[in-house]
Order: C-alpha cells, then sequence, then structure tokens
C-alpha cells in the first residue's frame, strides 16, 4: 500500500490496495484486497483520504434485480482524496491536488455545460450506468482473482484508490478540513444547491422540508442562509427535530400526529395558504404529491431531490398544477460542480455554512458496514469513514 | 329587486330590464329573454356590454351535466363595456368608463397580490361559482318570474348588462377598437401572457404548442413577441396549420399522422433533444405527459394552460423527474395580474406590436349567440365576437 509522500512511485502502473466490495445485495461488504489499473486518458487516479455514506449507496446496494443489479461492485460516491497520478489530456490537475470526486458529470464542452441555465450535461448525464466514462464498460478494477469490479456512479470511493474520469472531479482549496469537504461532494451540496439555485429561496420566504436526512437538512441551511423566515421539517422520526433546530428549522411536523388531516393540509393551515418552496428529500411518490400541494397556488414550487425506487409512478392534480404550481427534480442541487463547488467552500472558510453538524460519526475503513447499519436505524447523519486511521 | 345600500346617492339605482342569452338546460341552446339586473353593490359595478366573444371554457361549462355546472346560467366572460352605475367604496371606475371584465380577480390588496410572483388573489380564491365573489350566496340577475339566474367566473357577460365586483374590473382606453380590446379579457392573454410571463419564453428559444385553438395561437402570438426562432404547432386537424402560420407558427405535427411514433418522439428528433418550451393548450393529462417527455432535458420547461375535466390526474415517472432536470408549470390566465397588465398589452396592441385582428374570424349579432356556439364546436372559427345591438 501507498504510503509514501511520493506518488511517482505508482505512476503508470496498478496500485494494490484494499477496497470494500459488495459481492451481493444488502450483504455486508467485504474488504479485500483490489488491483486500480492506471488512469487512462481524461481520466485522474486518485487515493481517497475518506468517504461518507449517503442513501442512494444504501439504495442501491439494496437492489437484487434488474440491470442496475451488478456484482462484485464497489460502492461509495462521497468523498475526498489527492491527486495520485493524471492520464492522457488531463489540464487543472496535478499530483497531490485535494479534489472531490462527484457522481454528476461536467463536461464543460457540451452546450449545457456551457450554458448558465442548467447543470445537465448532454454529454454523460445520459448514462449512469457504464463504469467509465470514456471506456463504456471496461473497468479500471480487478479483484484478486482478476475479476473485473463494477464501478458505481463514476467515483466508487469505498476504495483506497479509484479512477475518476475528469468530468466528474473538483479541485478545491486545501484549506478546508478534508472531511468537511467530503460533504460537498454529495448530500449537502444537493441541498445547499436545491435551495439557492434551484429554487432560488429569497429573504422572508417559507419553506417546506419532507424528509430530514443529511440532504433535507443542507436545504434548510442554504434556505437559512437565503433569509428564509419560516423552515418546516417533515419527518416520522421526531429525534431528527432536535437536530433539525441546529440547521435552522423553525417548525416541525409528524405526519404521524395529523390524526385525520393531511400533511399538506397542516402546512397550508400553519403558512395561511401553503409555503413558497418545497422540497422532497426522501424518493416517495406519495410524499411528493403532499409536497407539491403544500405549497401556495399561484407561485408555488416543489423541487424533488429524493432518489427512491426506480421509475415509479408519480400523481398530481390537474388542476392542482394549473393554479400556478411549479414542479421540478434536480440532481445535486443544480450545480455545475467545476464552477459552483468552491461557492460552499468558501462560505465554510467564512464560518457562514455549517457543516460540522452533519458529522454524526466518524470510523475507520474496516468497520464500514457499521455505517449502514447506523443509517439506516436513523442514528447517523454522515459517517466519515477514513481510509488512514 | 333588493337594494343594499344606504347612503341617499345610491338608493336611486334601479334594476334594468335588458336581454340575455340565458343557458337553461345542459347543451341546448341558450334561450334569449328578458331578464333584471339588480344595482350593483357595495364594491360592485354595473356595465353595459358593448360585445363579447365565445371562449372554450363557456362551451365547456354549458355541456356539463355536474357541478360546477348550474342552470339556469348566464354564461360569457370574456367581453368589453361601459360603466353604467357604480355601488358605494368604489374609486377605480365612474360612469361611462370604458372597462374590461375579468374572470381572474385582482383585488389589489392580499400577499398574493401584491408579490410579483403570483396573479391567483387569495382574497377572491379562484374558483367557478355561481355567484357574486363577495356575497355570500348572492346574484344580481333574475328572470321575470323572479327566479334566480346564476352568474359565471365572476363575468357573464352573454347579457346586455351585467355586474361586477370591481377586483373583476380593469378600466381601459375608450379608443381601442371593442372587438379586439374584449380579446384581451381571457383567451389572448391567457395564451400571450403563458409566453411572456409564466414561461419567459427568450429570443431564439424553440416552443412546441400543443393544441391551436385560440389559446394555442395566442401563446404562438406571444412566442412571436418574445423572439422564438421555431414555433412548433401540434394538432389533429390538419386545417389549423394554414391559419397557424398567420401567427408565426413555423412547422407543424399532425398528431393523428404520426405514424408508429408518439408526437413527443417526433419532436425530440425534429428538436435535437427537445424543446425549450412546451405548451399544452387543450387540457388533456395524456398530452401534458407528451408535451413533458418532448421538453429538453437539463433546461426545458413544460406548461400547462389546458383546462382538464375535475379531478384529473397528470402521471410522470419518478425518475424522469428526479433526473432529467425538466420544469413543469401550470398557470391560469398565463400569469398575469389583470389590473397592471391588460394595460400593458392594449398598449403593445396599439403601437402595433401585438396583433388581434387575425383573432377574430367572426362577428354576429348578440341573437345568433347560438350560431356562434355552433361554429366553435365544429372547430370552424378562432374568436366569434358578438355585438350587443
Amino acid at each position: 500500500m501507498d504510503k509514501t509522500s511520493s506518488f511517482s512511485i505508482h505512476e503508470g502502473k496498478p496500485i494494490r490496495c484494499k477496497a470494500a466490495l459488495c459481492r451481493k445485495a444488502g450483504e455486508a461488504l467485504v474488504i479485500e484486497e483490489i488491483q486500480v489499473d492506471p488512469p487512462q486518458a481524461y481520466e485522474v487516479r486518485i487515493k481517497i483520504l475518506c468517504t461518507s455514506l449517503c442513501h442512494t449507496d444504501v439504495t442501491f446496494w439494496k437492489i437484487d434485480s434488474g440491470p442496475l443489479a451488478r456484482f462484485p461492485r464497489i460502492l461509495g460516491h462521497e468523498a475526498v482524496g489527492l491527486v495520485e497520478s493524471i492520464g492522457e489530456h488531463v489540464d487543472g490537475f496535478k499530483q497531490g491536488d485535494v479534489v472531490l470526486p462527484v457522481f454528476h458529470p461536467n463536461c464543460e464542452e457540451c452546450k449545457d455545460c456551457k450554458s448558465s441555465k442548467s447543470n445537465w450535461c448532454a454529454r454523460f448525464a445520459n448514462d449512469f450506468i457504464s463504469n467509465t466514462r470514456r471506456y463504456g464498460m471496461a473497468s479500471r478494477f480487478k479483484d484478486s482473482t482478476g475479476e473485473d469490479i463494477y464501478h458505481f456512479l463514476f467515483v466508487s470511493s469505498f476504495s483506497e484508490y479509484t479512477v475518476v474520469d475528469i468530468a466528474h472531479l473538483v479541485k478545491i482549496s486545501p484549506d478546508i478540513p478534508v472531511e468537511k469537504a467530503a460533504l460537498l461532494s454529495c448530500g449537502v451540496s444537493t441541498g445547499v444547491g436545491a435551495a439557492w439555485k434551484v429554487a432560488n429561496v429569497e429573504e422572508g420566504s417559507t419553506i417546506a422540508v419532507f424528509g430530514l436526512g443529511a440532504v433535507g437538512l443542507a436545504v434548510a441551511e442554504g434556505a437559512r442562509l437565503r433569509g428564509a423566515g419560516k423552515i418546516i421539517g417533515v419527518d416520522l422520526n421526531p429525534d431528527k427535530f432536535e437536530l433539525g433546530k441546529k440547521f435552522g428549522f423553525t417548525d416541525f411536523v409528524n405526519p404521524t400526529l395529523c390524526g385525520e388531516k393531511k400533511v399538506s393540509e397542516v402546512i397550508r393551515e400553519m403558512t395561511g395558504g401553503g409555503v413558497d418552496y418545497s422540497f422532497e428529500c426522501v424518493g416517495l411518490p406519495s410524499l411528493l404529491t403532499e409536497a407539491f400541494i403544500s405549497t401556495r397556488t399561484g407561485s408555488g414550487k416543489t423541487v424533488m431531490l429524493g432518489m427512491g425506487k426506480h421509475s415509479v409512478p408519480v400523481s398530481l392534480g390537474s388542476f392542482d398544477l394549473l393554479s400556478g404550481r411549479t414542479i421540478c427534480g434536480s440532481l445535486f442541487g443544480g450545480l455545475k460542480s467545476k464552477l459552483d463547488i468552491p461557492v460552499p467552500v468558501d462560505h465554510y472558510l467564512k464560518k457562514e455554512l455549517n457543516l460540522d453538524s452533519f458529522i454524526t460519526h466518524e470510523l475507520k475503513f474496516q468497520e464500514i458496514n457499521k455505517a449502514f447499519e447506523l443509517l439506516e436505524e436513523g442514528k447517523s447523519l454522515r459517517c466519515i469513514i477514513w481510509m488512514d486511521k | 329587486m333588493e337594494n343594499g345600500n344606504s347612503s341617499g346617492d345610491k338608493s336611486s339605482l334601479k334594476p334594468i330590464r335588458c336581454k340575455a342569452a340565458v343557458s337553461r338546460k345542459a347543451g341546448e341552446p341558450l334561450v334569449m329573454e328578458e331578464i333584471m339586473v339588480a344595482p350593483p353593490q357595495s364594491h360592485e359595478v354595473r356595465i353595459r356590454i358593448i360585445c363579447t366573444a365565445l371562449c372554450h371554457s363557456d362551451i365547456t361549462f354549458w355541456k356539463l351535466q355536474v357541478p360546477p355546472a348550474c342552470f339556469p346560467r348566464i354564461l360569457g366572460h370574456e367581453a368589453i363595456g361601459v360603466v353604467e352605475s357604480v355601488g358605494e367604496n368604489v374609486d377605480e371606475v365612474v360612469e361611462g368608463d370604458t372597462v374590461l371584465p375579468t374572470f381572474m380577480p385582482d383585488c389589489g390588496d392580499c400577499v398574493d397580490c401584491k408579490s410579483p410572483k403570483s396573479n391567483l388573489c387569495s382574497k377572491f380564491p379562484f374558483k367557478v361559482s355561481p355567484w357574486m365573489p363577495r356575497y355570500e350566496n348572492s346574484s344580481r340577475f333574475t328572470d321575470l318570474n323572479g327566479n334566480t339566474l346564476f352568474h359565471f367566473l365572476n363575468v357573464s357577460s352573454f347579457s346586455e348588462y351585467t355586474v361586477l365586483d370591481v377586483a373583476n374590473v380593469v378600466k381601459i382606453d375608450s379608443s381601442i377598437p371593442p372587438s379586439r380590446a374584449c380579446l384581451l379579457s381571457c383567451g389572448v392573454s391567457t395564451g400571450v401572457g403563458a409566453a411572456w410571463k409564466t414561461a419567459q419564453v427568450e429570443q431564439g428559444s424553440t416552443v412546441v404548442i400543443f393544441g391551436l385553438g385560440s389559446i394555442g395561437l395566442a401563446v404562438a402570438e406571444g412566442a412571436r413577441l418574445c423572439g422564438a426562432s421555431r414555433i412548433i404547432g401540434v394538432d389533429i386537424n390538419a386545417a389549423k396549420f394554414e391559419v397557424g402560420q398567420k401567427f408565426g407558427i413555423t412547422e407543424f405535427v399532425n398528431s393523428m399522422t404520426c405514424e408508429n411514433k408518439r408526437v413527443s418522439e417526433v419532436i425530440n428528433e425534429m428538436t435535437g433533444g427537445g424543446a425549450d418550451y412546451c405548451f399544452e393548450c387543450v387540457g388533456s393529462s395524456a398530452l401534458v405527459q407528451e408535451a413533458y417527455a418532448c421538453c429538453r432535458k437539463g433546461w426545458g420547461k413544460t406548461i400547462t394552460l389546458g383546462v382538464d375535466k375535475p379531478g384529473s390526474q397528470i402521471c410522470l415517472n419518478s425518475s424522469d423527474v428526479l433526473h432529467n432536470g425538466k420544469t413543469l408549470m401550470g398557470s391560469l390566465f398565463g400569469g398575469l395580474k389583470a389590473k397592471s397588465h391588460i394595460p400593458l398589452l392594449l398598449k403593445r396592441y396599439m403601437s402595433k406590436e401585438l396583433e388581434l385582428d387575425k383573432f377574430v374570424t367572426h362577428e354576429m349579432k348578440f341573437e345568433d349567440i347560438n350560431d356562434a356556439f355552433q361554429l366553435l364546436i365544429d372547430g370552424k372559427c378562432i374568436r366569434c365576437v358578438l355585438w350587443m345591438g
């Protein structure tokens, strides 16, 4: 294993290191020795410093059938690392750079990447299944028997080393503590971005957040920074309410305590007609419908962020929509990773953005399965898994 | 007739006996009869209609046999008139003023009327009601047997005289030709507003319009004014295509002749991935779904304007909503605030930017109103303007 400070030793050669492999749906990950090939053109091999568990990892970990059930696989997509070596045609990254791998692509060359209107990347965003961006199903990982290992969301951070396409990598300031930075590679950026970029929450707005996991709390944090007036949190778990206060929530609604009323009715009553913005951060179609009618007619906007079961139907009332409402979904909070990630980094360094409160546990890489348990039991927000400790 | 005003000034106002086209039974020809129109109460205005136009929503509620349809009723909501008398507490208009009645209330006072983001007044929430908006179960119309006649959409313009709440009245410049100005009291404003205000179509955009009735054609007019470079019209009636050309429609898709392809597939091909803006101007969930499928990933917006059956639902795929970054929005009256925006549109007509003449395909006498119904049902007209005697 590479523990020396000089990276040039392995340049151009495969690296042997440890990774947590998922070999069967829903079963504990197994730490094994693997081989990580050198980066090809437009790729970067990075040494992961720490990674965190996001609920999307859990969702995919459980899929046992269909084209998304692939084994063995290296999960993980929220992390921070150092550039170990770069492939050909890689500008802007050099050995030793602190980088965030990001699951959402930003090629910087297509019509969408060049437009400020969205964070879609026409070149890459349609495919979330291939192993590598430019080489299809070619994998950079091999297990100890020489078998290819599937990548995950073009990141695969549950490994001491991984290979990432430049469209999925952002260089960040070395000033931010790495475990805080890792949060910005997925969950917190998604939530904060949704409030800032997708909804564009303005001062005095009222918002409702459905699902108080890391993404939901990050939405509140983003809304708080924009001066939102009322931030209502909706969750089945009352423990989340105490925690939520740290993130700027002003009110809470527990759907199990609403009696005959629907959550949306309760919210409309609390706000004299509905919130300006609602955010669905769980991934449940029925909840999305509730979030939709919790907003004010004439101006309400709903943002869908939660990733649940794939391709299930969502039902919206025609007249509810016609009455001046808007709904949109967003991946990665509408952020263009390369342009926008430095912004929350900067806010953190200026002590404006709270990232510390998201980290509830820290574990060693060997303890990675504990992170899964804690998240499933609703006992954690973000577990930081350290590679070197 | 009751006259609820206490001031001596207004107690001289008497009921007026005049002609109206009364809808007495669902789907049956309107009956031209004499009715009594009570004086305006506090915050109300009685107007003499100059001319009125037929809109598809009148047909919808004429045919409907279940609530919110009700009979006997005075339909009609697109019109222009002159103030005959005012009730107490009316400062905005005086006798002799030329006004447009608008079905969308604009009280100017509530949180939503004061917000630039919304056009849905919360003081008078939009609903299809049989009554005057401000007073519980109150009608100003009776037939000669003393039976109550129901109002429609706060306007009821199929009558020589009608009574409106001041929230539903917009004072306009009397020099504007009435048969053109009346169009802005509903249909044309809805379409133009949808392009201009709701969608905010920008120069060079690609726009698709599903349904080339008056609303769809008005969207085309609005898109043209906004500088759209491609305006694709979709309809099942090929006759609409020739008409559409006058409204700036650049290409046509007949959804009946797409062979084995869905309309959305055809449009995605024509536009290299989807339009910037899609407008649904029919009122069908299936069509809304098609429209959503062919607006561009990343920044595409689909706007619904068509009114579907009460209780209808739009069904989307959760993964599509989350992943593809599209926005779905609905609006009533094109997102316009009647009192602020109608005068702006009228100015644009007077300066020859907004074209209204091409919408008026027929001008008839009020007595021939049933012929106008038939023309619209048969798809043989855009706007029929009916002149009072």
